[in-house]
């Protein structure tokens, strides 16, 4: 039994002398005991670790001293004795607990003279053979301009892209650039990355979509596409049911009885509403909220002023209610993917309208690819509420901001400069049918759709749902799908909605 | 004497020390890479998210989980997966008991049977996923005898009951197999003498089959258990993502979504916790049972 006593001794004797430390102002080891309570509770917890330690290390001790006697013992006995020790352990995790964080809230700082030779990227593009053109360019651009810095493009999965980034912020270590959606899922992450504004001033006005990547009036990534909400309609559909196609419905009781017609002549439904994620509401809220919104209430709303409790956003969620219980949308939308399932529907021309995007997937180029180009309309939301002035809704969609923990900044925004250079983005929208974010783009050849979603971006603001946060997105998406199977009403709906954009 | 003495002290202290050294690497694996994880993953859940990271909140994550009725709905499923376990060991224990009384074809079952079981989760997902779509073949076959059409994922009533007979679906092979094998043990000499007796089957499988297969049963119990509770996210993900209305939520999928959509690791920390009490407390349960039962053999 001597080494695990003369252990005992040793820790017992560490324990003694962290005490007198303590008591004598010597700064700890452990460094998280450092971050959290620099005064006097540390003295206390380090030495009641060491003790429970202790404890533990006796109870042990304890046991293979009988295992080692001659004596056999009885099971019930062992058990007992595991039985102990067990909660000991636990107790002794617990002891811990309240000290140390889920991220590391420092940047490792030293190596930071030694200049570095390459930089990763992370995005969930890149891998794409869409992509590989615009990719080239880039590089390209930046070779010019660092030709001793290489460049790694790494493509994770995007199902689990903000897990692994998730990961690689908790750890401070990860990716120089990295490629981000707009809206929330930057916004919730900025304490990672580093303020752009210094670096991309000149870039400004040629390209639209920052405030995406802007909190605080800081701009945090440089936007490559747009994204936005256009209401996509099927002109063959408009034709057989007598519509003309070149005059989509002004109003929202024009649409409405236009849809009935479409539906009695060809059967398909008004709306293509895919809403298993949840998503649906967010298109629904920003294709259509132009139109039911005042513009001043629209822009408080983007601003962070919302009022939850007034009639016109309590109209959205009615109008979102009614368009299910009157059987606008398709059946089985709840059950319906957003991005698998939906738009097939659309294609097949079992709807006539769909909330869709503008870049990515679900936008003009893929439908094309079924519908012909000239079918594929794009209209203005219906006028809900007289006085409104529909515009286009739309944002910044994603964008390559650098990390905080990155060694040379200066190289990073770079990059980021080149992944946004003219060139690069019009390989680009050519060919992954993105509308990018460089206004100086030449897009007159890719159809009537692409057309008039230009011609919108103009007069467009930010669409109302990037402006809210991914945990009231999240409820909102559950609570769309109560709204429409009718196991919750619109006012409790709005309540919980309210309640989270407070806390938010 | 000193010095004759003490080669062989020696000797009796490397003998007291030779079982420490050769436990040690495994005690240290253990420590290394299982304990301390988890003695830090407790530690995170009692600090903060986002400007809160690193500051401790002592039990503000545990409060708001038991705020949270998505938390809880998905504490609520896992109930509901230890309700149902007895269904999912029946069916494979009724298929086993056809299959060893040899039904006609029995053998083209005992293969069909195994065939989910090397599949995917994600390729069962999909594949029930087009199944189980509201215009999906299942549908219209129930649209063509009449019956209106069912929204299998799409019913907060009715998504997680789906789910988890598509997990039995593609899992019971397992179960079917181990069955078998214990029938392989079954003295079939009590069938017979049963079957002289004049025996129903009903009989057969209540005072013969079963108390055979005490042993059997119980260790398909045991194994069902697990698969359900660790291993349904695949599922879960590819069929519901949680939805409709979060219904099909489990704290696995819970803790996935907090840490990777949410940017929440301390919350999704806690909840870690809180799944690891709940099946230390299953697990514990389970052996218990297991050991109050063996006595009885």
């Amino acid at each position: 039994m001597r080494s695990t006593n003369s252990a005992v001794t040793a820790l017992e004797r560490l324990a003694g002398r962290r005490t007198q430390a303590g008591g004598a102002g010597t700064p700890p080891t452990v460094s998280c005991d450092a971050v959290m309570s620099p005064s006097g509770g540390l003295v206390k917890r380090q030495r009641r670790v060491y003790v429970t330690v202790l404890t533990v290390i006796r109870h042990t001790s304890y046991l293979s001293a009988e295992a080692a006697s001659p004596q056999p013992i009885s099971e019930s006995e062992q058990a007992m004795k595991l039985r102990v020790f067990i909660p000991v352990l636990m107790v002794a995790g617990l002891a811990l607990a309240g000290c140390g964080s889920a991220a590391q809230t420092e940047s490792p700082a030293e190596e930071s003279q030694q200049k570095p030779q390459k930089l990763v990227v992370w995005d969930w593009k890149s891998g794409e053979p869409t992509a590989a053109e615009y990719i080239e360019k880039a590089k390209a651009d930046f070779a010019k301009r660092h030709p001793g810095v290489t460049v790694e493009f790494v493509a994770q999965p995007f199902d689990q892209y903000y897990t692994l980034l998730g990961t690689a912020i908790q750890t401070g270590k990860g990716p120089d650039v990295m490629l981000f959606n707009g809206g929330g899922q930057i916004r919730d992450r900025v304490d990672a990355l580093l303020p752009l504004d210094q670096y991309v001033a000149e870039d400004k006005s040629r390209l639209a979509g920052w405030d995406a990547f802007t909190k605080d009036g800081k701009i945090y990534a440089a936007p490559v596409t747009l994204q936005g909400h256009p209401i996509y309609y099927n002109k063959a559909l408009y034709e057989e049911a007598g519509l003309d196609p070149a005059n989509p419905p002004k109003t929202w009781d024009e649409f409405v009885s236009g849809c009935a017609a479409i539906k009695k002549a060809t059967e398909a439904s008004c709306f293509a509403l895919g809403n298993k994620e949840g998503a649906g509401i967010q298109f629904f809220m920003s294709g259509l909220g132009s139109g039911i919104l005042t513009p001043q209430e629209y822009d408080d709303w983007i601003a962070g002023k919302r009022d939850w409790t007034s009639p016109h956003v309590k109209r959205i969620f009615e109008l979102w209610k009614s368009a299910g219980d009157e059987g606008l949308n398709n059946e089985g939308a709840n059950s319906t993917a957003m991005f698998t399932d939906i738009f097939r529907v659309f294609q097949t021309g079992k709807a006539a309208h769909i909330i869709g995007l503008m870049s990515d997937v679900g936008h003009w180029k893929d439908f094309g690819e079924f519908l012909p180009p000239d079918k594929i309309g794009v209209m203005p939301a219906p006028v809900v509420t007289d006085g409104t002035t529909p515009s286009l809704a739309f944002d910044g969609g994603i964008g390559y901001a650098v990390a905080k923990w990155t060694k040379d900044p200066e190289s990073a925004a770079d990059l980021v400069r080149s992944l946004t250079s003219t060139e690069a983005l019009t390989a680009f929208y050519a060919k992954a049918g993105a509308i990018a974010s460089d206004m100086t783009i030449d897009v007159s050849q890719a159809g009537p759709a692409v057309a008039t979603i230009l011609s919108e971006i103009k007069t467009g603001k930010p669409a109302l749902h990037v402006a809210l946060s991914s945990k009231t997105l999240d409820l909102m998406g559950r609570l769309s799908q109560q709204l429409l199977s009718g196991s919750t009403t619109v006012d409790e709906a709005l309540e919980q909605l309210a309640a989270s954009d407070r806390t938010a | 004497m000193g010095s004759s003495l003490r080669p062989v002290s020696r000797r009796a202290r490397a003998e007291r020390l030779a079982p420490y050294v050769l436990v040690a690497p495994t005690v240290l694996i253990i420590v290394v890479l299982r304990l301390w994880p988890l003695v830090l993953g407790v530690n995170f859940s009692f600090t903060g998210d986002g400007e809160l990271n690193g500051t401790v909140v002592g039990l503000g994550n545990y409060l708001e989980l038991a705020a949270d009725p998505l938390f809880l709905t998905s504490l609520r499923n896992v109930g509901l997966l230890v309700l149902l376990l007895p269904v999912a060991v029946a069916i494979p224990g009724l298929l086993a008991t056809f299959i060893y009384l040899r039904v006609p074809g029995h053998r083209v079952y005992r293969s069909v049977y195994f065939f989910p079981a090397v599949l995917s989760p994600v390729i069962v997902g999909a594949i029930f996923n087009l199944m189980l779509a509201f215009d999906g073949p299942l549908n219209t076959v129930l649209g063509a005898v009449g019956v209106g059409p069912v929204d299998w994922l799409g019913d907060p009533g009715i998504a997680m009951f789906t789910v988890i007979g598509v997990h039995v679906w593609a899992t019971f092979g397992m179960a079917l197999v181990v069955f078998l094998a214990g029938f392989s043990t079954l003295d079939a000499s009590l069938l017979d003498a049963a079957r002289m007796d004049g025996a129903s089957l009903h009989q057969i499988i209540w005072h013969v089959i079963i108390p055979s297969l005490t042993r059997t049963i119980q260790f398909v119990f045991v194994t069902t258990m697990i698969g359900m509770l660790t291993s349904m996210f695949g599922l879960l993900f590819i069929m519901t993502s949680g939805g409709p209305e979060g219904s099909t939520y489990l704290p696995e999928y819970y803790i996935w979504h907090q840490q990777g959509q949410m940017n929440r690791p301390a919350l999704a920390s806690a909840a870690s916790t809180v799944l690891f009490v709940v099946m230390l407390v299953v697990g514990l349960l389970q052996i218990t049972l297991l050991r109050r039962s063996g006595r009885q053999d």
